[in-house]
């Protein structure tokens, strides 16, 4: 891990602070990294023990980062086939992770699991979906996810699905369909939380007119520091404080760095070239990477890039609705001094240095995650009190035919 | 507690020292008497001045020992009638709760099978939509069904006058070739599920992988139901399984040549292992009359024996039912039969809810031992079956 140039001492207080109020990170791909890797042999990557040489996550250093809960994405590419049976095998690999190592995580569904996981000091262990392909436009697929432990979904990963639109695809439904409404009114029912990472700044505005619940960005940063789709445009932010939402600022350079948006763009065309997936992180698609870089170097984000979004979005949101989230083992790069989930101290270092109070920090860290969580189930609560489950189909509200079970 | 009193009433649960075939022998009974052919032309199968008594002892036996129904198609018809209302009656479907009350059924299978040709993700996809079914029918019942997984679970909702909603059998297809998906489904409540229309449990019988899948099906304490397998999978399982088997949709082959019917010698196997078939109540399947489904059921007691039988209403599935078992009122009627027939009420109670606890139990328990001992398991068709 590179230095980090926080004053002398400011590391150790943020541990400190850490230790009180743990980081609530939004989104971290170790099953799908797991997944890829080994398929799912979790002894064969026991996270237990020693895995920096694979994983970006093990216990002992999500431990040194002063993590406290994890949203765990079940994560699963949209261009494959077979969305729900991968995501089920990705929540299979969540379940089993919680399963072998109970001294450390402790499964979580609720607001009070977080704190009670923090009163433990254990690791609050939770799911996200990332992407609406996952339930294959079925309402009743999304009430089983979230039956299964699923609390927030990511409305569309990279590319558009038929309900809703993303950011890094060509307008669609223009937002959000009638169906795409529809899928965000059950997520309030349910309480599972809508996470606007990915989607178009089209679907973020509709997203924000139809949920009665606060909604979340699980990773992703502000547009107006570094122009990518990827990252929230100023006038959503602004809408943060009437919605009670959280936007989590994510760590990955090609989202932070402006510099790193054009390299990246370079790179992926690489990687396509040599026929691999622009997500790739195999370690075959590693070597491609890191051959690239020796012909062009890559700009290199460092915790003061991060720490630059979220004096932004305090700015436009405000203290009250900013979150932390690192998409470690979801992406080939990372800041220096942000390497792997061992780094969070570095960002509360800096933010320290940066005059932060503790009680702005704790609320960055831990509160304003359980918070949202927390106002979504309410919701739910009153909700599901006044209506059934929707039985709306895609077909009936789109007009779009699906396959008949 | 009432999970204890079972045990108490089925010693023979403790002992298994006499074999199972050596019981008809001592109920005379079993052999139909001369009256219920007489009485044929009727539209009951039994004698008018004998129905009225028999039903008040039949009655009273379901009230303290209710029907565990180990089939229904409920959730499917249920699929496309968002209007149901269960709880002041449903004339749309053959099941609603006064008629579930009347027939006094405790415990009921939601079966989960998809119409035919669905597979891979349809089938994943389609068998979560019909879970989703279920649970949003037992939320809108409350008073009425609860959802149940374990013999514990069954046991304590019919001691709270609810019915057991217990989801299964589902079709193999649902797993999508992939033991992370049974684990998520059984995590969502699957207690039973169906081996065949996969590759891995065709004509030939398991495979590798099919036979890892009966493994990690032991190991979390889903059932294997062998209705519709084929011999050659049956047969295997039975050997492999550590658990008991069912049977959730069999009559006797011998009395009607049905392909999910099951012969004479698997029937014997099946008492021997100690599984349960249970018998359909369906004309296509068991007869058209009582007196047929009685005829399958005294077979099966005879070569299983009266631990290895039970029943399925098979209502809600598309079939015809047998004259007067039309829907899930009518197991009065059915115990009456046996009643007349001799069945001893411990044959009775066992038939119509102590087998099925019992295999309940024995899945619970074959899960506790063999989590000690087998971690979940990360088999791939494609390694094991090339």
């Amino acid at each position: 891990m590179s230095a980090v140039a926080s004053s002398p001492g400011a590391l150790e207080r943020a541990r400190e602070l850490l230790r009180e109020f743990p980081v609530a990170d939004g989104h971290n791909d170790l099953p799908w990294a797991l997944r890829q890797q080994v398929r799912y042999d979790l002894a064969a990557r026991d996270i237990a023990t020693d895995q920096s040489t694979h994983l970006h996550t093990d216990l002992a250093r999500l431990r040194a980062g002063g993590v406290g809960a994890q949203f765990w994405s079940v994560y699963v590419r949209s261009d494959l086939p077979g969305p729900v049976t991968a995501t089920l095998e990705q929540i299979d690999c969540v379940r089993q992770l919680i399963d072998r190592h109970p001294g450390d995580l402790r499964a979580a569904l609720t607001a009070a699991d977080m704190e009670a996981a923090r009163a433990e000091g254990r690791i609050a262990s939770l799911m996200g979906a990332e992407g609406g392909h996952s339930i294959d436009n079925s309402l009743a697929t999304l009430r089983q996810l979230y039956e299964l432990g699923v609390r927030y979904m990511t409305l569309t990963h990279n590319d558009n699905n038929a309900w809703a639109d993303s950011a890094t695809d060509e307008p669609g439904v223009g937002g959000l369909s009638a169906f795409g409404r529809e899928v965000v009114k059950e997520m309030n029912r349910l309480g599972m939380l809508v996470d606007l990472s990915h989607v178009a700044a089209t679907t973020m505005r509709a997203a924000l007119d139809t949920s009665v619940a606060p909604v979340i960005f699980s990773h992703s940063s502000a547009r107006a520091v570094c122009d990518h789709p990827r990252n929230v445009p100023d006038d959503v932010l602004e809408r943060l404080p009437a919605n009670g939402g959280v936007a989590m600022v994510t760590f990955v350079p090609k989202f932070v760095l402006q510099a790193a948006v054009e390299w990246t763009r370079a790179a992926d065309e690489n990687m396509r070239a040599h026929g691999f997936h622009h997500l790739d992180t195999t370690a075959e698609a590693m070597q491609v990477h890191r051959a690239f870089e020796e012909t062009r170097p890559r700009p290199v984000a460092t915790v003061s890039t991060v720490a630059d979004h979220l004096d932004h979005m305090r700015e436009v949101a405000g203290i009250d609705h900013l979150g932390i989230d690192g998409d470690y083992d979801g992406t080939a790069f990372t800041p220096d001094g942000l390497d792997d989930v061992s780094g969070y101290p570095n960002l509360i270092a800096e933010l320290l240095d940066r005059g932060w109070s503790r009680t702005d920090l704790a609320k960055l860290t831990w509160q304003n995650a359980v918070r949202v969580l927390g106002a979504a189930e309410d919701v739910a609560r009153d909700l599901r009190s006044r209506t059934a489950p929707s039985n709306a189909t895609i077909e009936q509200l789109d007009g779009i035919e699906r396959p008949a079970g | 507690m009432a999970d204890l009193h079972d045990e108490l009433r089925e010693p023979t649960e403790v002992g298994e020292l006499d074999p199972p075939a050596a019981r008809p022998g001592r109920h005379p009974g079993q052999s139909p008497p001369g009256a219920p052919a007489a009485s044929a032309t009727g539209t009951s199968d039994i004698p008018a001045d004998l129905l009225p008594d028999l039903l008040t002892r039949a009655h009273a036996l379901l009230a303290a020992h209710p029907v565990a129904d180990g089939y229904s198609g409920l959730p499917r018809a249920l699929r496309r009638l968002h209007w149901y209302d269960l709880e002041l009656g449903e004339g749309a479907v053959d099941t609603d709760v006064p008629r579930l009350r009347r027939g006094h059924v405790g415990a009921l299978f939601c079966a989960l099978h998809l119409p035919d040709g669905l597979s891979g993700e349809r089938a994943v996809s389609a068998t979560l939509e019909q879970m989703d079914v279920v649970r949003t029918a037992v939320r809108a019942h409350p008073e009425a069904l609860r959802l149940a997984q374990g013999a514990g679970q069954t046991a304590d909702a019919r001691n709270c006058g609810r019915t057991a909603v217990l989801l299964g059998p589902a079709s193999a297809v649902a797993l999508g070739d992939s033991p992370g998906i049974l684990r998520c489904l059984h995590a969502l409540g699957l207690k039973v599920l169906t081996l065949s229309g996969v590759s891995w449990a065709g004509e030939a019988g398991p495979t590798a992988f099919g036979e890892e899948m009966v493994r990690e099906m032991n190991r979390l304490g889903v059932l294997a139901d062998l209705s519709g397998a084929s011999d050659a999978t049956a047969a295997r399982v039975l050997t492999v399984s550590r658990a008991p088997v069912v049977c959730a949709r069999s009559g006797a082959r011998a009395l009607r040549p049905h392909p999910a019917n099951l012969p004479d010698d698997l029937l014997r196997r099946l008492g021997v292992a100690r599984g349960l078939c249970l018998v359909p109540l369906t004309a296509e399947q068991t007869g058209p009359s009582v007196r047929d489904v009685a005829d399958h059921l005294d077979h099966v007691r005879a070569l299983a024996g009266p631990e290895c039988v039970g029943l399925s209403g098979t209502y809600d599935s598309g079939t015809t039912h047998p004259q007067d078992l039309a829907d899930a009122s009518c197991y009065p009627h059915l115990i009456a039969e046996l009643l007349l027939r001799g069945w001893p009420e411990d044959h009775l109670t066992r038939l119509t809810w102590g087998n099925v606890q019992r295999v309940l139990r024995g899945a619970d328990f074959a899960a506790r031992a063999v989590q000690q001992r087998k971690q979940p398991s990360t088999a791939r068709i494609t390694e094991l079956d090339g």
